[in-house]
């Protein structure tokens, strides 16, 4: 199944060279589509807009440009990350450029230790590269002090983690819209966007109940529950099946892919297993802190 | 900022209903033995003030003394003015005394001590001294060369001071009285105490016994009026009244005399201050420590809190808010113990201690003050390791570095 699906990815895929000025004139176009699309929240919350030069660097992902309908959501600029583990430093991302367009599901693969995580934290605002820049949406983070991106994260990014990192002490519905809340969105609200996409995710009968009173797998829709009530422009997830048994890993998956066909949601997910990444459009491999 | 403040609550009071209950209880049950703690010795000091109090205007002052003003050693016509303030309607009875030192003699040994000569008739009126005799009887009118010592001069009984006493003098026996330089023997009739050592170190002897020995027979002097006044008078609407009745005398409330005891309270008030000090420093290592150990069990709760954009004033402030909670309700059930559990009880069953039975006294302005400096180290002890947490990198907070 998982083939077919990326095999119908594949027909579509075209690849074409960029025509910048024909390509601006289309993200125009786009954003007032998506502004339909999506909810008014979103577009409230849209940074301020800024143009980007991109220079001349080599694009290697280019070369699976999807069709004519995309625009990039999530541009990553040479993106250094280094950890010091004393007097060592790992070179965990060593000039990644990577681009990610609007309503595409996108699979990070590669080794134990290739830098998969470190990507994702990049793109996802919840790390600061050495050097590089990620923008998104036109926004520019790479030089927001930590308040706006905390800011940024709340109004346009969800997450998925690997182990679910709900908060204990809520229940499902309190946990999918603590977000919302603090958005300040009323109580009407956020009760009620948390019952609607909890009953999207299939839990709908599960408002009230405690993670620790969940299996793995509510636990994980939950999780993505929250991370879609917002309406984030991009959905991150670290290895979402990663603790969940194939039938459970599918049935989130099928998820992701619901979210994706049927609301254009932009999802970039880490994963080890093929037959994960065959759910998406395309498959961004990593090597040793490079692309492949 | 106000929908800040609704998410800091909402996280801090799902804390508390869903968190770990034992740390609650736990925390809570602290702070309200801190709070107790903090109450507790101003309320016993507070007490003990009373007692002594109480115990002077008893059976040494009365409520008002009127005393020879400054030029003068006596006061003249003692009975004629004894008459006039009498005609108050709120005072009880007069008692007209003559007071100096003096030295007592039994056997090998010697005291100084306070005699005052007094006419017994009117002294009941004024003093619980006669219900104070535990050997023997209180002085009677007619009485002369007769005597009745404070436990503190004659010894045993229970003397605080047994070494600087007479060592055992018992009723019948004969002491010998020296004051201004005349020495005569008198028959002890009675021993009393009031448990207050520093009326307890004195001896009463009839008025006429006194003038004799002070040269002064017969001429209705005093050194003193004690007033006792009814039960609720205020010492200084009684001064006033005397006043206006033109008493030219001297007028001083007992307050005025309770000077040795402000020395007491004092100095016991700087004991206070310190253990107030240590008592605030305590809480707020204890708030610390289990806000401290409550927060770092939570590290990754606040690194996915950060992650889905939750602001760090808003996380920081959900644990100041739990603290503060915890703190109040600490507060609460620490006042609630003290005003209607301790004091009670030892109002109905009072403490024994040498001053007698004494009961708590809890002041609300000074448990207000406790409970406010208790409330500010709850949010300081909270602050500071929820502001040091929420502070760190979200990643190693989730990671748990
Ligand atoms: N916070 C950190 N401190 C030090 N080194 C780190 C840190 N995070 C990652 N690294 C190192 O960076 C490299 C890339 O790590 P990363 O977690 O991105 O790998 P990954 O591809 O996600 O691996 P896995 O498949 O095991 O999850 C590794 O060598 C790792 O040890
Ligand atoms: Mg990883």
């Amino acid at each position: 199944m998982g083939n077919e699906v990326r095999n119908k990815v594949k027909e579509e895929v075209k690849t074409e060279h960029e025509d910048k000025v024909k390509k601006e004139a289309k993200d125009e176009m786009k954003n007032e589509m998506k502004g339909e699309m999506k909810n008014e929240i979103k577009n409230e919350m849209k940074g301020e807009p800024e143009k980007k030069e991109n220079g001349n660097k080599t694009e290697i992902e280019m070369k699976t440009t999807p069709g004519e309908n995309s625009d990039i959501i999530i541009e990553g600029i040479d993106i250094v990350r280094t950890f010091k583990m004393g007097e060592v430093q790992v070179r965990a991302l060593r000039g990644v450029n990577v681009k990610i367009r609007r309503g595409e599901f996108v699979a990070i693969m590669g080794p134990s230790g290739s830098g998969k995580t470190t990507l994702l934290n990049q793109l996802g605002l919840l790390d600061t590269p050495n050097s590089g820049r990620v923008i998104i949406d036109e926004t520019d983070t790479s030089r927001m002090p930590d308040r706006e991106k905390g800011k940024f994260r709340l109004h346009n990014l969800g997450y998925v983690f690997q182990d679910y990192a709900l908060l204990p002490e809520l229940d499902a519905s309190e946990n999918v819209y603590i977000s919302l809340m603090m958005q300040g969105k009323t109580k009407e609200e956020y009760e009620s966007a948390a019952a609607e996409i909890l009953t999207a995710v299939g839990l709908g009968d599960r408002l009230h109940q405690l993670p620790s009173k969940m299996s793995g797998g509510q636990q994980q829709r939950v999780s993505i529950a929250r991370a879609l009530a917002h309406n984030p422009r991009v959905l991150f997830a670290d290895e979402p099946c990663a603790n969940l048994d194939s039938q459970t890993s599918k049935e989130v998956l099928d998820l992701f892919k619901k979210f994706n066909k049927e609301m254009g949601q932009t999802i970039v997910m880490v994963t080890h297993e093929d037959w994960h990444a065959a759910y998406a459009d395309r498959v961004i491999r990593l090597k040793d802190g490079i692309l492949e | 900022m106000l929908e800040k403040a609704k998410v800091s609550f909402f996280l801090a009071s799902r804390s508390i209903v869903r968190g770990n209950r034992g740390i609650t209880i736990f925390t809570v049950f602290v702070l309200t033995l801190i709070f107790v703690q903090l109450v507790l010795f101003s309320s016993m000091l507070a007490g003990v003030t009373l007692k002594f109090n109480e115990l002077m205007v008893d059976f040494q002052t009365g409520n008002v003394v009127v005393e020879p003003t400054e030029e003068e050693r006596y006061i003249e016509s003692a009975s004629a003015l004894q008459k006039k303030i009498e005609s108050l309607p709120q005072v009880v009875g007069t008692s007209a005394r003559l007071k100096t030192t003096g030295n007592f003699r039994y056997k090998e040994k010697e005291m100084g001590g306070t005699v005052y000569g007094i006419d017994p008739a009117d002294e009941i009126f004024v003093t619980g001294l006669e219900d104070a005799v535990i050997s023997g009887e209180f002085l009677s009118r007619p009485d002369r060369g007769e005597i009745i010592l404070g436990r503190e001069v004659s010894g045993s009984f229970g003397a605080l001071m047994e070494s600087r006493s007479l060592g055992g003098v018992e009723v019948g026996d004969t002491v010998e009285l020296t004051v201004s330089g005349k020495t005569r023997e008198f028959r002890v009739k009675g021993i009393y105490t009031t448990r207050y050592f520093m009326a307890d170190a004195s001896a009463y002897l009839s008025r006429a016994d006194m003038e004799e020995m002070l040269g002064i027979e017969n001429r209705d002097f005093a050194q003193e009026i004690a007033v006792k006044t009814t039960a609720g008078t205020d010492e200084y609407e009684t001064r006033n009244a005397l006043l206006s009745l033109g008493v030219r005398e001297n007028i001083r409330t007992w307050h005025e005399f309770a000077g040795i005891l402000r020395l007491i309270e004092n100095t016991l008030g700087l004991v206070r201050n310190i253990m107030n000090a240590i008592g605030l420093l305590i809480a707020f290592v204890i708030i610390f420590v289990v806000i401290y150990v409550n927060i770092v069990n939570k590290k990754r709760q606040i690194g996915v809190q950060k992650a889905i954009g939750i602001e760090q004033n808003v996380i920081v402030a959900s644990f100041v808010l739990q603290a503060m909670l915890y703190a109040g309700t600490g507060i609460i059930l620490g006042y609630a113990f003290m005003r209607f559990g301790l004091v009670p009880y030892t109002e109905s069953n009072p403490v024994e201690i040498p001053l007698g039975a004494m009961s708590l006294r809890l002041d609300d302005a000074e448990a207000i003050n406790r409970a406010f400096l208790l409330f500010l180290a709850s949010i300081i002890g909270s602050v500071i390791p929820a502001y040091k947490l929420a502070q760190k990198d979200l990643l190693d907070l989730i990671w748990g570095k």
